[in-house]
């Protein structure tokens, strides 16, 4: 018995100082008032080279400009947090290790963030993509997005421009112009993603038509790559992507189909098919949102930006591969679009079921997850992003094949 | 007889009993061993592994909402040890609770999500518990049919079972139960379906620390309980003794299966508010760990289950404060284990090394 004794004590004696060193170093944090800390809580880690990734870059970017501004900026990040309740313990995680701001960064973490923010009410909660706060009754909650559809509009147009190159040149006949296009799940942001993408591409290349696959996951590397590579089988030459891994690229380059990308810069693994990716800067957003906080303003309830604020950029093009005159049409299609003269959505370039669009409700009042209330279609344009920040645009338009819908 | 010339190097021998005083010993420095181990991954990830293990004691039990997560961790663990318990203890080695708890789960998510406005706080929760235990003991009722009928391998049953539990979640998920369409996700709870809580943490630890009591005294002090371990130590004994063996093994997994399917319910409705396909996250699996190194003592298991959620918990408070991958508590959480387990095996076999008069001896 001495003995378990003494190593008990010995045990103790172990613990103890760094119990009480680790305290003190946290008391001294916060007694520390010029820095604000934030939690930042990632579906992914900086590994998956797309949507985790992009938020990191958002968020260090976002560190040297409030640095700038004399705001010092202590984040606490958490990687690798399932749509799940873990999601409800990573802010409860937040919150008590101090953090004033806390960003949830996937869509699916909404609903569990909304099971912590009433115990916290000096926190603010900002759920990235999501769209719950406009009417939760709550003030700690905060929703953003960016007109990332603008984005895929023109990775649509570079995509259209390709295709209509090769057509032109003999190699493709225009009924073999097809779109493969790996999406997440049948949800508004990514069908608004896809119908931006395929109108873009359509407005250089009439005859393209385009196949969805949905893979049941934001970001499973193998099942997308899975997917585009069936895509690509079943006849499409041009992929693009609404999920985070940059497995579609190699899967595109590998089998000599041509790719578009999403939240990051893919040409540099897939050199040969990317032509050009889309991202949002959330470091537009952290800033505003941060320095809001700091100087004691609210921050924005539903924030939302788009490529004339800068908040949607794209990835280099490709010039390579590109077909001749890319970047200039590139550059006139921002402008158009920036000084509004260019609706992404405008009905009278597409139609459902043979009608043109009249009629579609942008937001779901009574939470019975349908639409209906706000009227989006109006001056010859659905407009997305303009009632809440999350996408609504759920219709399914002419040419866009759905290959699968059980997600 | 020259083939038994060579005596192994090693050789094992089972020990006489050994005073409990050095088992004691043993078991704890083996924690102690594996918490040393354990320096090397976190020294790999650039930390100073004091302070990590600082951290973890901190970030599992400085503060009151602290503990109060801890104790949330661990309820379902201990709760499925209790269920896993019988089976061991009948050598049925049930790895199916993984999906036991998802069946229980499945049936209690049913009526949270359809019944809440129809029926009183109160009864909707007690009706919950009911069919989330009936759903788990049927679930585990099928192997043990089969086992009892045609002595089916009830380790590949019960396991492949999961898959099937965890698919109909997946289904339910984005087909019948989707809440925004195209989100995957079933909707929150409504409050009504919601567990209360009692000290900051949801009612279900009252109700394990009960189970624990209840499991105690059935496995010692109850005739059933006497034939499971009769069971477990020969089933031939039993025949012979005229026990109906494939009644008793049928009747135990029903039970266990119900106790899982009990904690499937206690997960959705205190912990998660929702049901999704990961709902058990491996708690059928760490429980078993959690009732070996118990020796399937219903007391020894809530030290057990505290030690791994506070092993759990620390780790977020760690990958959150110092950068460490969570993961990282995962290894040393395996390393702690390794060093449990077989220092159990330390305590019944001993080791002889090959030496020169063994050799001779055998000549």
């Amino acid at each position: 018995m001495k003995k378990l004794t003494i190593v008990l004590i010995a045990l103790i004696a172990l613990c103890l100082p760094v119990f009480a060193g680790g305290s003190s170093e946290s008391a001294a944090a916060a007694e520390d008032t010029n820095t604000i800390k934030v939690g930042l809580i990632c579906i992914g880690d900086e590994n998956d080279q797309g949507y985790t990734y992009n938020f990191i870059r958002g968020r260090d970017e976002a560190t040297q400009m409030l640095a700038e501004d004399g705001i010092n900026v202590e984040w606490r990040t958490i990687y690798n947090i399932g749509e799940d309740a873990s999601c409800i313990d990573a802010n409860i995680e937040a919150a008590e290790e101090g953090c004033q701001i806390i960003i949830n960064n996937s869509y699916g973490f909404e609903p569990y963030m909304l099971e912590v923010v009433d115990d916290y009410p000096e926190i603010e909660f900002i759920s990235c993509t999501n769209c719950a706060s406009w009417n939760d009754g709550r003030a700690n909650t905060h929703n953003a997005f960016a007109n990332i559809y603008e984005g895929r509009y023109i990775a649509g147009v570079v995509a259209g421009m390709k295709l209509q190159q090769l057509i032109d040149e003999g190699q493709i006949a225009p009924e073999e112009a097809v779109i493969g296009y790996v999406g997440a799940y049948s949800f508004a942001e990514v069908i608004s993603g896809f119908t931006s993408y395929f109108l873009g591409a359509r407005s250089v290349c009439p005859s393209v038509t385009m196949k969805v696959m949905f893979v049941g996951s934001w970001s499973d590397a193998t099942a997308e790559s899975d997917a585009a590579l069936a895509l690509i089988d079943e006849g499409c030459i041009m992929i693009s992507q609404h999920s985070d891994n940059t497995t579609p690229a190699t899967a595109a380059q590998s089998r000599g189909a041509f790719h578009t990308g999403y939240n990051n810069d893919m040409t540099g693994i897939a050199p040969d098919a990317s032509l050009i990716g889309t991202r949002i800067d959330w470091g537009i957003y952290f800033y505003e949102a941060i320095k809001a906080y700091a100087e004691g303003r609210e921050i924005p309830q539903d924030w939302c930006y788009g490529m004339g604020e800068g908040a949607v950029v794209m990835t280099p093009l490709n010039e390579a591969i590109a077909a001749p005159g890319t970047a200039e049409k590139v550059a006139e299609v921002e402008a158009a679009l920036a000084d509004g003269s260019l609706e992404v959505f405008d009905t009278s370039t597409f139609t459902v079921g043979g009608q043109t669009l009249t009629h579609a409700f942008a937001l779901d009042t009574d939470g019975d997850f349908t639409a209906d209330s706000e009227e989006a279609v109006y001056d010859g344009a659905f407009h997305e992003s303009e009632f809440q920040s999350a996408p609504y645009f759920t219709v399914q338009i002419d040419g866009i094949e759905w290959l699968n819908s059980a997600y | 007889m020259s083939e038994e010339k060579k005596t192994p190097f090693i050789r094992l021998a089972r020990r006489s009993a050994m005073d409990r005083r050095r088992m004691w010993i043993i078991r704890v420095s083996s924690i102690v061993f594996a918490l040393i181990l354990g320096f090397i991954p976190i020294l790999l990830t650039g930390s100073n592994p004091l302070e990590a293990y600082g951290v973890i004691i901190q970030g599992s039990l400085s503060r009151p909402v602290y503990i109060r997560q801890t104790v949330k961790i661990a309820i379902p663990l201990l709760g499925c040890a209790l269920a896993i318990a019988p089976c061991f203890k009948m050598k049925f080695w049930n790895i199916g609770a993984e999906g036991q708890i998802t069946m229980g789960a499945v049936a209690a998510t049913y009526f949270a999500l359809y019944w809440y406005d129809r029926v009183p706080h109160v009864m909707l929760l007690v009706i919950m518990a009911l069919t989330g235990a009936a759903a788990g003991g049927l679930w585990a009722l099928i192997p043990a049919f089969f086992k009892a009928k045609w002595n089916t391998n009830e380790t590949l049953f019960t396991l492949m079972m999961n898959y099937i539990a965890i698919g109909i979640v997946a289904w339910l998920q984005g087909g019948p139960w989707e809440g925004r369409k195209g989100s995957q996700l079933i909707p929150m709870f409504n409050d009504a379906a919601r567990l209360p809580d009692v000290l900051g943490v949801h009612c279900g630890w009252i109700m394990v620390l009960i189970l624990v009591v209840l499991m105690h005294i059935y496995m010692t002090k109850t005739k059933q309980g006497y034939e499971i371990a009769v069971i477990g130590d020969s089933a031939n004994t039993a025949r012979y003794a005229g026990m109906n063996v494939g009644y008793i093994i049928m009747r135990t997994m029903f039970i266990s299966g119900a106790i899982s399917g009990f904690v499937g319910f206690m997960i959705v409705s205190g912990a998660n508010y929702t049901l999704y396909s990961g709902v058990a996250n491996g708690v059928g699996f760490t429980s078993i760990t959690v009732a070996w190194l118990s020796q399937l003592n219903s007391f020894a298991m809530i030290f057990i289950s505290m030690m791994l959620a506070v092993l759990q918990k620390g780790a977020n408070t760690l990958q959150t404060r110092m950068d460490v991958p969570a993961s990282i508590s995962s290894i040393i959480t395996g390393i702690l284990l390794f060093c449990m387990l077989s220092c159990e095996f330390f305590i019944n076999y001993r080791l002889i090394f090959r030496k020169r008069q063994d050799t001779e001896a055998a000549e």
